[in-house]
Order: structure tokens, then C-alpha cells, then sequence
């Protein structure tokens, strides 16, 4: 499939999948491995891309979060992400994305600022959420709130829906950056 | 649900060693929150998009106004469900307070407490309202005080002023200057007549020395000689 919908598939009786592209395989795999090890009711799986569109002959269970990660060290990155992007169904964007930024901690190593990731994720309407994912103990509370996203986004959590998660998530703008 | 270790089955990532009838009920919450959220998707469906094109910034201030409709909506179920709680738990403490017995009933001593508090509360209230009101008040006197003041130390400076501009305008004004020149004038005229005396008593050959109070005339003749 050259686009990923929301409903392609029925949902897995108890199951949640999460998405996770990006170039950074180590770090990835990191946090796939940190999110295995939350405890939940539900069984997750967790899938690594390096950019959209995905292969269409493995057979996968429906995606129920992607989260997009850009290191801010890397150009090549944020333009990976933006490319992949384009291989998203409109309907996703109603809750079941997150922007995930790495490497913030390091401001001379940056060389993608942080207004842009900013620009993109008010663009999407999407969360948009910080984390240094090689330390530790930041990847492990990350790793916490994402399991919790990806149960909400999954419909584990009765009462809760993908969009009121998303109507939560949003914070105040500032006006200045509105004018932008 | 924490797998429980004595589970002969293994722990999987899924905890499947839970008991059976709580992970039905949960399974049976999560389809319906699933079959809710179809549901919805379908509704949204239904609905007709616009075929033109419209530009992006009206297509984001419409995005604004939706979210905060979703924002209205929400809060105003929140309300709601609160004003329903609110029914219900007075309808529970009235039927509580119809059975029991009211005179020993924890809850009257809980009522009673609350009462205690709420006057104690209004109290201090009070209290502290009147405390601010004393204390705008004597800000304000301060601030009169200060303006007053304020005011008198410029009348003050202005005064000084015009008395040092007076003084120096009185040394340099022009009448100082004839009356200086006319003093000068009269103290030369004095001079030249106090010098003729003294030479009419000298030329005179009498003798000043004998007499005392001609003694003194002559004398003070002499300091102005000086003078010269």
C-alpha cells in the first residue's frame, strides 16, 4: 500500500501496534526495546521503518500510532520525515501522529532549529514531544508516555478517544508564533 | 494486570495470565470504545466535503473554530456530568438522612464541622478585608502627604531662587551704582570741609591741646585725614 490509512484493518482483539520512523536505528531500537518493557494490559507490538511508504507484501497488523522521530543533530533526517510524510492518509492526523524530537540537549550540535520541527507540528496538528533519547532514564518516562498514547490511539482506554487525546495534548500558542 | 509468577502459563507481553472475567470485561470496554470510534469515523464521513479550493488561511481559521467548538462541547459535557453527580449524591444524602437516625448520624457531625469552618472562614474573611482597607487607606494618606510636600518643596526652591535672582540684580542695577558714586561724592566734599577747618583752627594759632572737647574735635578731624 503507497498510503497508509487508519482503517485498513480490523483492529487485533487487545493488541496495539505503534509506528516508528526514522533514520536513527540505534535510537529506535532503544526506545522500542524501553517501551517493551512497560507494564500493560494490552500487548504491543512495535514497528521500526526507516521512511514511508512501507512494503506492501509483509502482512502487519493495523497501525494504531506513528511517531515520527527527527534528530535535530541531522538535516537529513527532518527531510526523510517530511518526504514520508506524503504516504500518510489524511485521517491519521486526527490523533494517531506524534512528532517525536531527539537530541535538543546538545545545542551546538544542532543543525536543525527548533522553530522548524515547531512550524511542522503546528502545521500537522500533531503533539509535538521533546525527548534526549540516549539518556536513560528520558527514554524510560518517554517510553511510559508513548505506551499510553498508543493505548488511547488503539481505543484500550474507554472514555478517551484518539481526537479528545489530541484536544488535550494541545498547548497554549503563543501569538507571536501564530503570525509566522 | 500484573502477571501473577505462580501462573504455570508464561507471562507473555500481553499478560494473558490474568483471570478470565476481568479481561472479558475489558476486552468488552475496548471494542466498544473501538466500534465507538468507527462508528464517529463513519459519521464524519457522511458528511460533505467542499470541492473548491479554499485558501489556506481560511482553511486554518476553520480548523480554529472547529477545535474550539470540540473544546465547547467538552466542557460543556463536563458540566453536565457534573450537575448529574450533584443530583445524585443530594438525592443519596437525602434518602441517607430520611433512614438514619439524625440526632448520632456521622454525617450531621460532618454538616456541623462544616458549618463551624464556613463561619470561622466568613470571619476571616472579613478580618483580612478590613485589614486591606486600612491599608489603601493609609497608602493613600501617604501618597497625599508626598504630593503635598512634594508641592512645598517647590515653592520653596521657586522663592529661593527669586530672592538670589533679586539680590543679584539689586548689586548690579544701575541706581547701586549713582548712589554708590553719590556717597563717594559727599564723603569727598565732608573730607575737604573737615581739611579746612582744621587748617582754619591751625592757621588760627590756638591752642586745641588745653581744651578737652576741642581736644576730641580736632582728633576726630584726624582720623579722616587718613582717609585721603
Amino acid at each position: 500500500m503507497s498510503v497508509l490509512r487508519p482503517q485498513d484493518q480490523l483492529p487485533g482483539l487487545n493488541a496495539a501496534t505503534i509506528l516508528l520512523v526514522g533514520k536513527e536505528d540505534a535510537l529506535l531500537q532503544q526506545l522500542a526495546d524501553s517501551m517493551l518493557k512497560e507494564d500493560c494490559a494490552s500487548s504491543l507490538k512495535v514497528h521500526l521503518a526507516h521512511s514511508l511508504p512501507l512494503p506492501s507484501d509483509v502482512n502487519r497488523p493495523r497501525i494504531d500510532l506513528i511517531v515520527f522521530v527527527i534528530n535535530l543533530h541531522s538535516k537529513y533526517s527532518l527531510q526523510n520525515v517530511e518526504e514520508s510524510l506524503r504516504h500518510v492518509d489524511t485521517t491519521f492526523f486526527l490523533g494517531k501522529v506524534g512528532f517525536l524530537v531527539t537530541g535538543a540537549g546538545r545545542d551546538s550540535h544542532c543543525s536543525v532549529h527548533r522553530n522548524t520541527v515547531l512550524k511542522l507540528a503546528r502545521a500537522y496538528r500533531s503533539p509535538l514531544l521533546f525527548c534526549d533519547l540516549e539518556v536513560e532514564g528520558f527514554r524510560v518516562s518517554m517510553a511510559q508516555r508513548l505506551v499510553r498514547m498508543l493505548q488511547v490511539c488503539a481505543g484500550h482506554v474507554p472514555g478517551v478517544s484518539a481526537l479528545s487525546l489530541l484536544s488535550l495534548l494541545r498547548s497554549s500558542e503563543s501569538p507571536c508564533l501564530e503570525d509566522l | 494486570m500484573e502477571p501473577q509468577p505462580e501462573e504455570p502459563g508464561a507471562a507473555e507481553r500481553g499478560g494473558s495470565a490474568e483471570n478470565p472475567i476481568p479481561l472479558l470485561l475489558r476486552l468488552r470496554a475496548q471494542t466498544k470504545q473501538q466500534l465507538l470510534e468507527y462508528k464517529s469515523m463513519l459519521d464524519a464521513n457522511e458528511e460533505k466535503t467542499p470541492e473548491e479550493i479554499i485558501p489556506e488561511k481560511q482553511i486554518e481559521n476553520k480548523i480554529e473554530d472547529l477545535e474550539n467548538e470540540i473544546e465547547k462541547v467538552k466542557i460543556a459535557f463536563e458540566m453536565k456530568k457534573l450537575a448529574l453527580d450533584r443530583m445524585q449524591l443530594s438525592t443519596a444524602l437525602r434518602k441517607n438522612l430520611e433512614d438514619s437516625n439524625i440526632q448520632t448520624s456521622e454525617l450531621m457531625d460532618n454538616m456541623n464541622h462544616i458549618l463551624k469552618l464556613n463561619k470561622i472562614i466568613m470571619k476571616l474573611q472579613q478580618e483580612s478585608w478590613d485589614l486591606e482597607e486600612k491599608l489603601l487607606d493609609i497608602k493613600k494618606k501617604r501618597f497625599e502627604l508626598k504630593r503635598a510636600s512634594e508641592s512645598k518643596f517647590l515653592e520653596i526652591q521657586t522663592e529661593k531662587n527669586k530672592q538670589n535672582d533679586d539680590l543679584a540684580n539689586m548689586e548690579n542695577s544701575d541706581k547701586m551704582k549713582t548712589l554708590q558714586q553719590k556717597l563717594q561724592k559727599e564723603i569727598q566734599i565732608t573730607t575737604v570741609i573737615q581739611h579746612v577747618f582744621q587748617n582754619l583752627i591751625l592757621g588760627s594759632k590756638v591752642n586745641w591741646a588745653e581744651d578737652s572737647a576741642f581736644k576730641e574735635t580736632v582728633l576726630q578731624l584726624e582720623k579722616n585725614l587718613t582717609m585721603i
